[in-house]
């Protein structure tokens, strides 16, 4: 009886997983832009999502749920990379020099992703987490909505507002895009 | 100035991806540079779309769901958390009532010859008194050694307690030593110490009358020749 149940919910589980994991590594991706990184987060936090899966009632919310707890983890992974970044120039003499360029590195697409890479993480926490569900694995707005558990007008209003200030930080680069 | 104007604008509806619509469609078709500045802003949040499109949606590693099911086997299922550490537990518990019902007859063969601390000495004369000659009367103290090993060892405690035991301080070993070895040497002394004592040994002591003879006075020799005078002076 008992083992039966558990083979239930280890099965329940890992259809989620299977549906959901890559985009838990995707928002992961998103925000940390390391794909190592990014698959240690998105295993912890399905790693986190199973041993809390017995408190979630409503298991339609289970997407989510994921997301919310992929993308918490990424960021407090990122900030403590940060802080060791910091610390790590602190000791460090002489200061770290950015690294020479190549040809490859003033290739303006390369240049234009890396800012627009560095303005994403400057966005509020809301706006980026919206703005990186709208451009992954093709989420509607209403999907959004319903896996943040927010009203589809804060949605778009939201995905309004990230835009435009990812724009004011890379208009001045604008002379270096090239349409792709 | 009156590009000015429509600068908000333009950038509003670039940033929607709608088309524009009204005054600022009618403006665009009239001024060259607001319909540049109109079509930078579409290819500006174009490229920002792609690049977004292109940091979202990274290529899943291979090794990332079997990685999840590697640690999932690790910790097992979430629901019955509760029964790991009650079977922990259980399993204490039932060592521990192992563990005490082996040790039981030990303890409670301590705990009898720690009552009977003060008779452990007369043990063997115990036996005499139940008939056996004087002549095999034998006192044996053992002193105990404080240490770890004849504490723990089970087998020295269990040949031990064969032979009786008494605890003496160190100060009175030698004062022991020196008693059983006078008991060794007069027995008769050691039989008569551990004779039986009589069953009214509790009821009152009753003393034998002391049986006096009558006094008989008589007079003292050599006092014939004494007389006193008139003086009351010896002569």
């Amino acid at each position: 009886m008992r083992e039966a149940a558990q083979a239930d919910a280890r099965r329940e589980f890992e259809e989620r997983l299977a549906e959901c994991g890559p985009l838990a590594f995707r928002v992961a991706c998103g925000v940390l832009r390391n794909t190592a990184d990014a698959e240690d987060v998105a295993q912890e936090a399905l790693l986190r999502a199973y041993q809390s899966f017995e408190r979630l009632r409503d298991r339609n919310r289970f997407r989510g749920w994921l997301v919310r707890i992929s993308f918490r983890l990424a960021l407090d992974r990122l900030r403590s990379a940060k802080r060791r970044e910091r610390r790590d120039a602190l000791w460090s003499q002489p200061a770290e020099l950015p690294p020479p360029a190549t040809a490859e590195d003033v290739a303006a697409s390369n240049q234009f992703q890396g800012r627009l890479e560095r303005a994403l993480q400057e966005l509020p926490d809301k706006l980026r987490l919206v703005l990186l569900l709208s451009a992954t694995e093709g989420h509607t707005l209403e999907e959004i909505a319903c896996m943040l558990s927010v009203p589809l007008g804060t949605v778009k209003s939201r995905i309004f507002i990230a835009r435009k200030k990812l724009a004011e930080k890379l208009r001045c680069y604008a002379n270096t895009i090239k349409t792709r | 100035m009156l590009c000015e104007h429509y600068k908000d604008a333009l950038i509003e509806a670039a940033a929607s991806g709608a088309a524009p619509s009204g005054e600022l469609r009618e403006h665009l078709a009239e001024c060259t540079s607001c319909r540049a500045v109109f079509g930078q802003e579409q290819s500006l949040f174009a490229a920002i779309d792609t690049g977004l499109h292109a940091a979202a949606n990274a290529e899943i590693p291979p090794s990332l769901l079997p990685g999840v099911r590697a640690r999932l086997d690790e910790v097992g299922t979430p629901r019955f958390r509760w029964v790991q550490p009650l079977v922990f537990a259980s399993t204490g518990l039932a060592l521990g009532l192992v563990v005490f019902v082996m040790a039981w007859p030990h303890l409670a063969g301590r705990e009898e010859m720690a009552k009977k601390g003060p008779a452990l000495a007369s043990m063997p004369m115990n036996a005499n008194r139940e008939g056996t000659s004087p002549e095999s009367t034998q006192m044996t103290a053992v002193p105990v050694k404080h240490t770890h090993a004849s504490r723990n060892s089970t087998q020295s405690d269990s040949a031990a307690s064969s032979n009786p035991e008494v605890l003496v301080p160190p100060d009175e070993r030698d004062g022991l030593a020196l008693l059983v070895a006078s008991l060794n040497e007069h027995r008769d002394l050691a039989a008569a110490l551990l004779a039986r004592v009589p069953d009214n040994e509790d009821s009152l002591i009753s003393v034998d009358r002391l049986h006096i003879d009558a006094l008989e006075i008589k007079p003292l020799e050599g006092r014939e020749t004494e007389t006193l005078d008139s003086a009351g002076e010896k002569h």
